[in-house]
Parts: structure tokens; C-alpha cells; sequence
């Protein structure tokens, strides 16, 4: 009379932790981190993977949730895990490939809809990632703080002349200048090789 | 170059949405019809958003690996308190008491029924007197007579015909015989056996007349460097010793006795002990084989409490213990000429 529905209780579970991520919950994503690494870690470990590894594809897996939680038009249609699970799969055999082994096969699990397009957009968030922080890295100082401070800190110009001492907000402006068209070289010239 | 700089700026504020609604409408009308300015602001843009994942992405990293130590931190066990803590330390030692009173016990044990080494029972064992005997009878080809296997030295407690023993020497016995130069031998039953004070009990069951004893039993502990001496029968003949109080404890301390200075030999156990006023102060019942000179013998308190007390329950009447003092103010010669009559050579028979 009183079945539960487990399935059910489960969805309300994995709403509630989105919910609680898309306002920032540090303790919703610090659970959601809990729940879901040893599935991750069994994954990789029992693949020739180790726990660093692990570690390192979970991250990149629920790094790519929590950005696509954070989009206003994201709408959960499948389990958390599920999409946890396909996208740290992923992931791993893309980074045994990278090692050259080509022999290991992993059970696929649930496919949700739409997994090839999320699978995409989270390797190219990724290398998105991987090549700002190289082109960060050669920028060098001081261009690498006053860009950081500027578009991902948000600090004024004012606040940034003050903070490396430009005896002008002009002179700070120059130098922002130039340190964005050399980050932009990097960033795209990069990128363009690649191609 | 200034120019450059103004259309950065612009751009900066457009991706950080700093600008007005009508500066916004200006720079898309701009995007959508100057080409180069579109290209400049397409990689802006880009770059700008790269720029801020990236930010986003460090930050998060950060607090995923925080979470990540923080899942890796070994559970911190609660410290176990107190009884929990000695359980098994108290589990060895528990063992280890139980062992070693068991071990404890069954070397006791071996003690009392084989005889500490150090310490000598003084019955006499009379195989020497069976040999002659024997060869004796042998010659005269006459039925053997059973001669008795153990001897040693009792004295006259009661006029009721109570003589009191060490109970080592009368321990196992089929029968005793008692014997002296005033009566004869006489036949003895052991009512009584103390085996922890080393006391027996007999009673003469030889229908014969027994004179008053002379002496009483002491109510009080003796006192260091008394004088003190004995008769007993270390041989077929009585045999006096004399000596003093050497201390106030026994073998190994025990409270129950004294050690003496007087020399004796195998057959002096159950021997009287006075002292110069013809007061019974104790039993002769050992020596220590490995110290010269220290015999032991049993306090009279200890001799008084087992007649009074202990002896009830295999009695019909209540001993009546001597009350009179008849040789306080003899000199020692006429206090063992009366002793004498009172203390018995012990004959015991077993198989």
C-alpha cells in the first residue's frame, strides 16, 4: 500500500542538490562530491587508472555539471550519476588514448539524450582551459595578474594602477593594452596551429 | 594607438555589461556592419569569456581538492577510555594471576605432602631398630613382631588421659603406642589432628590411673632471651635440652610459633617446651635444615585455642586443662623429675 517510489525519491534527491548548486551551495556540491568519487575512482582504478587519475576526471566531470547547472535553461533528464558516470567513461577512454592504450573496454552504462553534444562541449571547455592556462603560464608577470585581475577578478583600472604602482591610469591602460594582444596571440595563434 | 585603446575599452565594458542600452545598440549596429570591428570583437568576446570559465574553473578546482582532502582524511578513532583501553592488558593479567595461584597451590601442596627440603619434621623413623629386630627374631625364630615406624615425643595435657603430639608424626597412622618409664605403653587413639599447626590430640584408651599434670599451658607469649628447655625422645631414652627464646616468629615468619635455641634431633616433634618457672610455653615441631641452631616450636596460645576450641567437636566433654602451677618454685632437676612422668615416648604404626 505504502510502496516507496525509489525512483522517485531518487529524482527528488538529485532536484534538491541542483537546486541547492545553482544557488552555490558549497556543502550541496561538497555531497554531491561524497556521493559520487568512489563510483569514479572504481571506475578509473578498476581500469588501469590510479586514484590521482581518479581524482582528476571526477573533477573534470563534475566540473562540467556544475557549469551546465549554473545555465539558466539546464533541465535535469537524466540521474545525476548517469551523467557523472557516461562523462567520466568518456573522459577516461580519451585520456587512454592519449596514453596509446586502446585495449581497455568499459561498460557504457545509461546514455542519456544528448550525450555526445554534452561529451563535446565538456572536452572543449576543457581544452579551452588547458590553453588559457598555457597561454596564462607564457604570458608571464606582471601582464598574467593584471589580466586576471581585470576580466576574472573584476578589479577597476583604478585598483590595478594603484596595485602595480603606474603613475598613470593611462600608463595602466597601455600596459593592459599590450598585455592583451600578446595574450591574445597566444591564445589564438594556438589555437590556429592546432587546427 | 589611442584609437585601439578607446575601441578596447568600449569592447571591455560591452563584454562586462557596462554599458548603456543605447551604447549597446551602437557597438552591435557596429559589429554588424564594420567587418574588421566585428573580428576584433568576436575575439574579444571570446577571449574575454575564456578568460572568465577559466577564473571559474581555477576557483572551483580549488574548492573540489579542499573536498577532495578533506573525503581523504582518515575517520579520527575516539580515543578509548579507560577500561576499554586495559581490556586485553587486564585479560593477560588476569590469566597470568589465576596461573600463578594455581602454580602457587600446587607447589604448596607439593611441599606439605613431600616435606620442604628446608624444613625437618623431627619424627624419627626407626627402620635401623626393625633391621636388629628382625635379624633378631630371625635367630630366635620366633613370629615377628611389628615394630613401629615412626617415633617421636608426646606429653600429658589432662588428667583425662589427653596427650597432645605433632601431627606430622602421627599423620596416616594405623595405631599409637605411648610409652614412658611410669606407665608403660599404653594404647592411643588421635581424637583431634590440626594439620596447619602441625597439633594432634590423643587420648589414652589404656585403662590406667593418670596422675595430675603438673605444669600449666602458658596464657601469655613468652619473651625474648627466656629460657627455655625440653625432654623429648630423640632415642629410646629421655633426653633433655635446654636453650632460649631466639625469636617470636617461625619458620618463614609464622606468627604460630617460636624459634629456639635448643638443640634437638629427629624424634624431639611434640616435645614440651618450659620455661624456668615450669610453664608450658610450647611444642617442639621442626628445625631448618639450612640454619644452625633454629628449631621451631609451636606457641602454647596456639596449643590452648585448639584444646579449648577446636577439639569440641570430636569430643564428649570439654578438656579439662591443668590449673595449678605444681613446680613454679622447683628448681629445674625436680621439674624434670615430675616433667619426665608426663611426657611420652610416641609409637606409631602404619602399612
Amino acid at each position: 500500500m505504502y510502496q516507496t517510489d525509489f525512483a522517485a525519491v531518487a529524482n527528488y534527491f538529485d532536484e534538491l542538490i541542483l537546486a541547492e548548486i545553482r544557488k552555490n551551495n558549497q556543502a550541496a556540491l561538497g555531497e554531491l562530491y561524497k556521493t559520487h568519487y568512489p563510483m569514479a575512482a572504481h571506475l578509473v582504478c578498476s581500469n588501469s587508472g590510479t586514484e590521482q587519475e581518479a581524482k582528476d576526471v571526477f573533477q573534470d566531470a563534475i566540473i562540467a555539471f556544475y557549469e551546465r547547472a549554473q545555465q539558466a535553461d539546464f533541465v535535469l533528464t537524466c540521474k545525476i550519476k548517469t551523467y557523472l558516470y557516461a562523462v567520466c567513461r568518456r573522459l577516461w577512454l580519451k585520456r587512454l588514448a592519449e596514453k596509446r592504450r586502446f585495449d581497455v573496454t568499459i561498460a557504457e552504462g545509461d546514455v542519456f539524450e544528448g550525450l555526445e553534444d554534452e561529451i563535446g562541449e565538456v572536452l572543449e571547455s576543457e581544452i579551452s582551459f588547458e590553453r588559457m592556462q598555457l597561454s596564462l603560464q607564457a604570458l608571464g608577470e606582471p601582464c598574467r595578474s593584471i589580466i586576471e585581475d581585470f576580466y576574472i577578478r573584476d578589479f577597476s583600472m583604478d585598483l590595478i594602477r594603484e596595485k602595480f604602482g603606474y603613475t598613470s591610469a593611462d600608463n595602466a591602460k597601455n600596459q593592459k593594452y599590450k598585455c592583451l594582444q600578446r595574450l591574445k596571440k597566444l591564445f589564438f595563434e594556438d589555437h590556429r596551429k592546432e587546427k | 594607438m589611442n584609437e585601439q585603446l578607446t575601441i578596447l575599452e568600449l569592447l571591455d565594458r560591452y563584454v562586462k555589461g557596462a554599458l548603456s542600452p543605447e551604447e549597446t545598440l551602437a557597438v552591435e549596429k557596429r559589429i554588424a556592419e564594420d567587418e574588421s570591428f566585428r573580428r576584433q570583437a568576436t575575439e574579444h568576446v571570446k577571449l574575454a569569456r575564456a578568460l572568465k570559465s577559466y577564473g571559474k574553473r581555477v576557483e572551483l578546482k580549488t574548492s573540489l581538492d579542499a573536498l577532495h582532502a578533506d573525503m581523504q582524511k582518515p575517520v579520527v578513532s575516539l580515543p578509548v577510555s579507560g577500561w576499554r583501553k586495559y581490556k586485553t592488558l587486564s585479560g593477560v593479567a588476569a590469566s597470568v594471576a589465576v596461573i600463578s595461584i594455581a602454580a602457587t597451590l600446587w607447589t604448596t601442596q607439593n611441599i606439605r605432602s613431600q616435606q620442604n627440603s628446608d624444613y625437618l619434621e623431627l619424627r624419627r623413623t626407626v627402620d635401623k631398630i626393625q633391621k636388629t629386630q628382625s635379624a633378631l627374631e630371625k635367630n630366635l625364630t620366633r613370629k615377628p613382631v611389628v615394630s613401629p615406624q615412626f617415633a617421636a615425643t608426646g606429653f600429658l595435657i589432662s588428667s583425662q588421659g589427653y596427650v597432645i603430639t605433632s601431627q606430622h608424626v602421627i599423620a596416616k597412622a594405623d595405631s599409637v603406642y605411648i610409652q614412658n618409664e611410669k606407665y608403660g605403653s599404653l594404647k592411643a587413639v588421635v581424637v583431634h589432628s590440626d594439620p596447619v599447626n602441625d597439633v594432634s590430640v590423643l587420648k589414652i584408651v589404656t585403662p590406667v590411673k593418670i596422675q595430675a599434670v603438673p605444669y600449666t599451658l602458658s596464657e601469655a607469649q613468652a619473651d625474648l632471651a627466656e629460657d627455655v628447655y625440653t625432654l623429648g625422645f630423640p632415642r629410646e631414652e629421655v633426653v633433655f635440652g635446654e636453650g632460649s627464646i631466639s625469636s617470636l616468629t617461625g619458620y618463614r615468619a609464622n606468627p604460630n610459633a617460636y624459634q629456639i635455641s635448643v638443640p634437638v634431633n629427629p624424634g624431639n616433634s611434640g616435645g614440651p617446651l618450659l620455661n624456668k618457672q615450669g610453664d608450658l610455653i610450647g611444642m617442639i615441631s621442626g628445625v631448618q635444615t639450612q640454619a644452625a641452631g633454629a628449631t621451631f616450636a609451636i606457641k602454647s596460645t596456639v596449643l590452648k585455642e585448639i584444646l579449648k576450641d577446636s577439639v569440641l567437636d570430636s569430643l564428649q566433654a570439654p578438656i579439662r586443662l591443668p590449673k595449678t602451677n605444681a613446680i613454679k618454685n622447683s628448681n629445674r632437676v625436680q621439674q624434670v623429675k615430675k616433667l619426665k612422668e608426663c611426657v611420652f615416648l610416641v609409637n606409631v604404626y602404619k602399612n
